[in-house]
């Protein structure tokens, strides 16, 4: 005899315990409710698989013990899932092996009954509790639509509750509706009797609704202009033939402008707070190998991960804001040509446009494209696209080359700037027929949904519960390779290095302790390597040191090559100095001709020089192989290149 | 008015803008013609190109009361009276 599990009376008392699911179509308002239904405290969760950003969050006190929700991302339809959508499927199919769903409430779009109730088909066959949340009531006001809770609720055999969610409106009722329903098993239900194939779906649906299909259609285009003149009056300009693209460009140029120069003040800001902090400590404790773990190893590798920080955010934060409003699918919708011919999504211009600030919020910022190819294939080509910390390389490298022409030296800048978006569009090109050899194009079938004034608390919310989530997620790798590449360039084997035996000016300390690293020891174990590139193996240092953050290339060469200096400008003053005179050690020719510096800036345009791109890369794929494969690809491509670039310089006889 | 005209079953990529046409079948890939399908581009279904983008590519369609981007080649499956 086995004891009946007393799930009655269990109901009860586990209410708190129960997960409740937000499941609808794209632009339901989901998030919104969910803003509303845990007064703004949730947080982002990461499952495994490609990363897909799902909301959770327990309801508010005020309104009885709280219980859980998740906000699943958006389903189109079931057929041929994006990473988001099967997502979505497996936890409605019970499929997903850590969220486990007591009831669903069916977010749906009043203005859009149709195509959403026979999502809701899909959701109610699953023979969970499933209550129907209807959104968007007073879009339908504006309209002079109505639609009565209370019958359609008669129809479908299921609750309905009519929320506003800005105003909160109607949401208590939802919960205790919630709480009513789990009690009860679901009854047979006319939604659950919608059908799977689409054509008989929608008849249903149509028949549930009593409408016939002259009543639903309006008669000519006007009306369909008149259900919301100020969507109709902003795609006017939006996606006009010659207006169009200028505005595009401007968003472009605030978003740009944005994440490149706003968020410098803020960047410089955390920069100042780790390096304060961390003399702060070195200085309580001169001398001493642990203060300088703290200081330079932990607060230091803290560091490289805060100061993206104020990039990401700014990123996130106008992200949310042009998806929320609604422009974001319009632009995509303006470039997906172009885009779609290389292999990519319309909205991949997002993601590429903020690699040239940062790569690391530009592959988070991939997330918005729907299809996992082309999201993948993004994720590839950013690397290329001339990030900002490469800048201060380009500059020192550029003023080496052409010392007297400060004009042609920002032109090459330019150059550089265009090339590396081309020939990262090159790259999709190729690399998309390659990889994906037999595959058409993903549909793109993209809802433009209507135009709606920001809600600004919610964009903050979720701008602030993505962030953090980078912080979790992404910062532990960062901070660990921080930490090793400062074990490496502080530790040695001790070894002395003969080429330092007849300097004049005996090295600092911490300069001696850099000759003698392992940093130092590894530059000069690949120095073979570095060879046909035409530099020795202190630029090999530089190089490996760049692996932390490209622009450490510039402060590891002012050390491996005992640049003294006050200040930083000072320094690479002296560092330009220095590399005027810097000759091999065995040959005495000069090591900064203008090929091996030509050569070098061939290596950073390419080379993937940054360990925290490869450890979110390998976060938001989920894949060690791609992230790997990247980095090695794309370091070989910029040796190969760089080698190639020399040799054929000095072929043509340019030294 | 022009009832001969709309008898003929062209492409949606090929028809006029701002006017209503009635689906009469889908004619491409079996998936993505069933994604079309579930997004509500059924036969028998009144749907219209709204407007054009400055690349002529993708189109601006409205189906149930929804606008969706499609591109050019994805409408061209979509069979219209």
């Amino acid at each position: 005899m086995t004891t009946p599990v007393g799930t009655e009376e269990n109901a009860d008392t586990d209410v708190k315990q129960r997960t409740f699911c937000l499941v609808g179509m794209p632009n339901s308002g989901k998030t919104t409710l969910m803003n509303a239904l845990t007064g703004g405290h949730f947080h982002t969760a990461n499952y495994p698989g490609v990363t897909v950003s799902l909301l959770q969050g327990q309801s508010i006190r005020e309104w009885g013990p709280p219980i859980s929700f998740v906000d699943l991302p958006g389903v189109h339809s079931a057929v041929n899932p994006s990473p988001d959508e099967e997502l979505s499927c497996q936890v409605i199919e019970s499929r997903h092996p850590s969220v486990h769903v007591d009831a669903f409430v069916l977010v749906v779009d009043a203005t859009q009954l149709e195509r959403h109730l026979k999502f809701g088909g899909f959701v109610a066959r699953q023979g969970r509790p499933v209550v129907i949340a209807l959104t968007m009531m007073d879009l339908l006001d504006r309209v002079g639509q109505a639609v009565d809770p209370k019958k359609l609720s008669e129809a479908l055999g299921i609750p309905v509750v009519s929320v506003d969610s800005r105003h909160g409106e109607g949401v208590p009722e939802l919960l205790s509706t919630l709480r009513d329903v789990v009690q009860r098993p679901a009854p047979r239900n006319a939604l659950s009797e919608i059908g799977d194939e689409p054509v008989e779906a929608y008849r249903r649906v149509r028949e549930l609704l009593g409408t016939s299909d002259d009543l639903v259609q309006p008669e000519g285009l006007d009306l369909l202009v008149e259900r919301d003149p100020l969507t109709a009056s902003i795609d006017r300009f939006a996606l006009h033939p010659y207006i169009g693209f200028p505005l595009f460009l401007v968003a472009l140029v605030c978003l740009f402008a944005s994440i490149f120069w706003f968020a410098t003040p803020f960047m410089d800001a955390v920069d100042a707070v780790f390096s304060v902090s961390g003399d702060f400590v070195s200085n309580l404790f001169p001398n001493s190998i642990l203060a300088s773990f703290v200081a330079e190893g932990m607060i230091g590798g803290v560091g490289a991960v805060a100061v993206f920080l104020p990039q990401i955010i700014i990123l996130f934060f106008l992200m949310t804001l042009l998806e929320d409003s609604g422009y974001l699918a319009r632009g995509a919708t303006l470039v997906d040509r172009p885009l779609s011919a290389l292999g990519l999504h319309g909205r991949s211009f997002v993601p590429m446009l903020s690699g040239f600030a940062c790569a690391i919020p530009a592959v988070f910022a991939a997330r918005s494209i729907p299809t996992l190819r082309e999201r993948l294939l993004t994720i590839w080509i950013i690397p290329l696209m001339s990030c900002s910390a490469r800048l201060p390389v380009y500059a020192l490298l550029l003023a080496a080359v052409m010392p007297d022409a400060a004009g042609w030296a920002g032109l090459a800048l330019a150059a550089i700037y265009v090339s590396s978006l081309l020939i990262g569009s090159l790259s999709a090109g190729i690399v998309g027929r390659i990889a994906f050899p037999d595959q058409a194009p993903s549909l793109l079938a993209m809802e433009l949904p209507v135009y709606r004034v920001p809600r600004w608390n919610v964009i903050l919310k979720i701008t602030w519960s993505r962030s953090s989530s980078y912080l979790r997620k992404a910062g532990m790798p960062i901070v660990v390779v921080a930490i090793v590449l400062w074990l490496l360039s502080s530790f040695g084997s001790g070894s002395t290095q003969p080429q330092f035996a007849g300097v004049a000016n005996p090295p600092l300390v911490a300069q001696a302790e850099m000759d003698n690293s392992f940093a130092a020891s590894l530059g000069q174990r690949i120095e073979p390597v570095l060879s046909p590139m035409g530099v020795d193996w202190r630029v090999g240092v530089g190089l490996i040191s760049a692996f932390a953050a490209r622009e450490v290339f510039v402060s590891a060469m002012a050390i491996v090559f005992h640049v003294q200096g006050e200040d930083e400008n000072t320094q690479i003053e002296g560092l330009r100095e220095t590399m005027r005179t810097a000759t091999f050690a065995d040959t005495g020719e000069p090591i900064f001709t203008t090929a091996s510096i030509i050569g070098l800036i061939v290596f950073f345009f390419f080379s993937l020089q940054c360990i925290s791109t490869v450890a979110v890369v390998r976060k938001e794929t989920n894949s060690w192989r791609f992230a790997g494969l990247q980095l090695l690809f794309y370091t070989g491509l910029g040796y190969a290149a760089a080698v190639g670039t020399v040799q054929g310089l000095r072929w043509f006889g340019i030294a | 008015m022009i009832r001969s005209l709309n008898k003929i079953q062209i492409k949606l990529s090929n028809a006029v803008k701002s006017q209503w046409y009635r689906i009469d079948r889908l004619d491409g890939p079996d998936s993505e013609c069933r994604r079309l399908l579930d997004l509500g581009f059924t036969p028998g279904e009144r749907v219209a190109i709204v407007r054009s983008t400055p690349l002529g590519d993708p189109l601006v369609v409205v189906v149930r009361g929804t606008q969706l981007a499609l591109r050019k080649r994805e409408a061209s499956w979509i069979l219209v009276q």
